[in-house]
């Protein structure tokens, strides 16, 4: 469906100062009804890229093909398949209500509004929407806004929806919501959605495969499952009464495994990556070496977030 | 084409819906530029009593004012769309769209056009009816003239959007926009021939020939129409160059629908 080539993005400097590398010679592909997350840190180039496949950033070099068409030969036709939210809740117009803009939209992206009337009903009932259809946008929440900005993407009938944070600044319900239209879209209409996102619960949640870019290059690119299973880890999460003797401090401290994730004199947590088996069992002696009580011992659930941090700080695999 | 005749209906509907949600708002401009008109024709009338300049004069200032905002008008439906739009995160929407830019602006120009008519028909009656005088509203001889007059100014605002895409945060300096119109307007292209080559200059000369010296087209002469028409096309496509010009260098700086 997507097909993106040697890809890089170098925005010109000011005046004698050097250009800012954004991407840096990325390729990567995406099937047809896939729900792929694009993440990265704050500038690692995950608007950039999304912004290149909109046509809305030209590319210093390589190639952006979308279903076969070459997006900088022919941008027009190679758009046609193509929607957006990039600007979120900015990406609709204010003053109109929500069927208003579904109907603007409409038209601007070729359509007749007026033979959209049942897509339109459908859409407004999908978000939950109409009984709000005859309310300017400015008049609702954030969340409602939100949705209606991914409809108005959605109401294109385009093959590709590309969504930049949709979910950001939003609550967990609907950030919830919003995650579960998105799995629901593309299972039920066979879209293709690129997400870029902070939200890892959405990755985890929504995600089949995700690409992680981290100072303009891709450092993963995989399905989360494999993510999941590559960074597959143990942690064991330790909590004792009261607080730590130095000796006990300097003697987890210096096993790269632990964290002590807060101390205190009532309770102490402290954190167990169990690489090999035999970690546990010296963290306990350490602890009973002053008799600190343990209160509990609990495994956390390996979550993508762990994984996306890890791949950040140099666990990196092939793209 | 039937796809472009939803997009222009679609413009139709949006112009019309906001002015009606915002009519107090779309009153209230006409109030002030009538009221900006009222202080004109006052001071204009002080200046005849003390020099003794014609009546027919007063008809030039009728006429004059109410193309100026015609051409301010069709100026910012170009210009301030491009700045409102980026401004509230639409504008990449609408670069988005399967027509192309281009054809969106243009469906834009078009729908404004038909309201900006009805403010400034409303506008000249008002005029009329306050200072007494009448002009010559020969509406098929006009028709081409506002016509090709408009070209330029909306070759202007595409100059100047462009130029907003890339600087940005011009508003200071776009302004002063509105005071050229008003030297454009009263260039006297009907004398001096090389004003003729201004933006809108030709057109409000020939559209003062209409209006306040009572010709019609024919009287004009078709080669005056034409050569009036070319000149603002001419105008026309050179601000939308120029406005491509400034896209692709938004496009490669990245900075498109940023404000």
């Amino acid at each position: 469906m997507i097909q993106v080539e040697a890809l890089e993005k170098v925005y010109p400097g000011r005046k004698g100062q050097a250009g800012v590398k954004a991407v840096d010679n990325i390729s990567f592909g995406v099937h047809e009804g896939e729900l792929l997350g694009f993440l990265g840190p704050n500038g690692a180039g995950k608007t950039t890229t999304v912004k290149m496949l909109c046509g809305l950033i030209r590319p210093s070099s390589g190639r952006i093909f979308i279903n076969g068409i070459d997006l900088l030969q022919r941008r027009i036709s190679a758009l046609a398949d193509v929607s957006a939210v990039l600007e979120g809740n900015r990406n609709i117009y204010w003053r109109l209500t929500a069927q208003e803009n579904l109907e603007f939209f409409a038209a601007v992206r070729g359509l007749n509004p007026a033979r959209l009337r049942n897509e339109i009903g459908y859409y407004l009932k999908l978000f939950n929407l109409t009984e709000k259809r005859d309310v300017e946008a400015r008049k609702l929440s954030r969340g409602m806004q939100q949705k209606l900005a991914i409809a108005v993407a959605l109401i294109s009938q385009s093959k590709v929806v590309l969504l930049d944070e949709p979910t950001l600044g939003l609550d967990v319900q609907a950030s919830y919501e919003i995650r579960q239209l998105l799995k629901q879209i593309v299972k039920e209409q066979g879209r293709t959605v690129i997400l870029t996102t902070h939200d890892m619960n959405v990755v985890q949640d929504a995600c089949q495969r995700v690409i992680i870019v981290n100072e303009g290059r891709i450092v993963a690119n995989d399905s989360v499952h494999n993510l999941l299973d590559l960074f597959k880890v143990k942690v064991y999460r330790i909590t004792v009464q009261g607080g730590l003797t130095a000796e006990q401090r300097q003697a987890l401290l210096a096993m790269e495994e632990v964290i002590i994730e807060e101390e205190s004199p009532i309770q102490t947590a402290i954190s167990v990556r169990l690489e090999e088996s035999q970690i546990l069992y010296r963290v306990i002696g350490v602890l009973e070496s002053n008799h600190s009580p343990i209160e509990s011992i609990d495994q956390d659930q390996n979550n993508f977030e762990r994984v996306f941090l890890q791949i950040l700080e140099g666990g990196s695999q092939g793209a | 084409m039937l796809r472009k005749g939803l997009l222009l209906q679609a413009f139709f509907k949006k112009e019309l819906i906001l002015f009606r949600r915002y009519l107090h708002n779309s009153v209230g401009s006409m109030i002030t530029l009538y009221v900006i008109f009222l202080l004109l024709v006052g001071g204009f009338q002080g200046v005849r009593a003390l020099v003794g300049v014609g009546a027919d004069t007063l008809e030039g200032l009728v006429v004059g004012y109410v193309l100026w905002i015609f051409m301010l008008s069709t100026y910012q439906d170009v210009w301030y769309t491009v700045r409102t739009e980026a401004q509230e995160g639409t504008l990449e929407q609408l670069y988005m769209s399967a027509h192309g830019f281009g054809w969106v602006m243009g469906a834009k120009v078009v729908a404004g056009f038909f309201t900006n008519l009805i403010m400034v028909a409303v506008l000249l009656a008002a005029a009329l009816l306050t200072t007494g005088v009448s002009v010559n509203l020969d509406f098929w001889s006009l028709l081409p003239l506002v016509i090709g007059t408009l070209l330029g100014s909306a070759g202007i605002g595409f100059a100047v959007g462009g130029i907003t895409l890339v600087l940005k945060r011009i508003d200071s300096y776009t302004q002063m926009v509105q005071f050229l119109l008003i030297a454009l307007v009263g260039a006297p292209a009907g004398r001096i021939i090389w004003m003729r080559l201004l933006p809108c200059s030709y057109g409000s000369a020939l559209i003062n020939r209409v209006m306040v010296g009572g010709q019609n087209l024919s009287q004009i002469g078709f080669g005056h129409v034409a050569a009036m028409i070319l000149i603002g096309v001419g105008h026309l496509l050179a601000g939308y160059g120029i406005y491509k010009f400034c896209e692709h260098r938004a496009m490669i700086q990245g900075t498109l629908g940023h404000y």
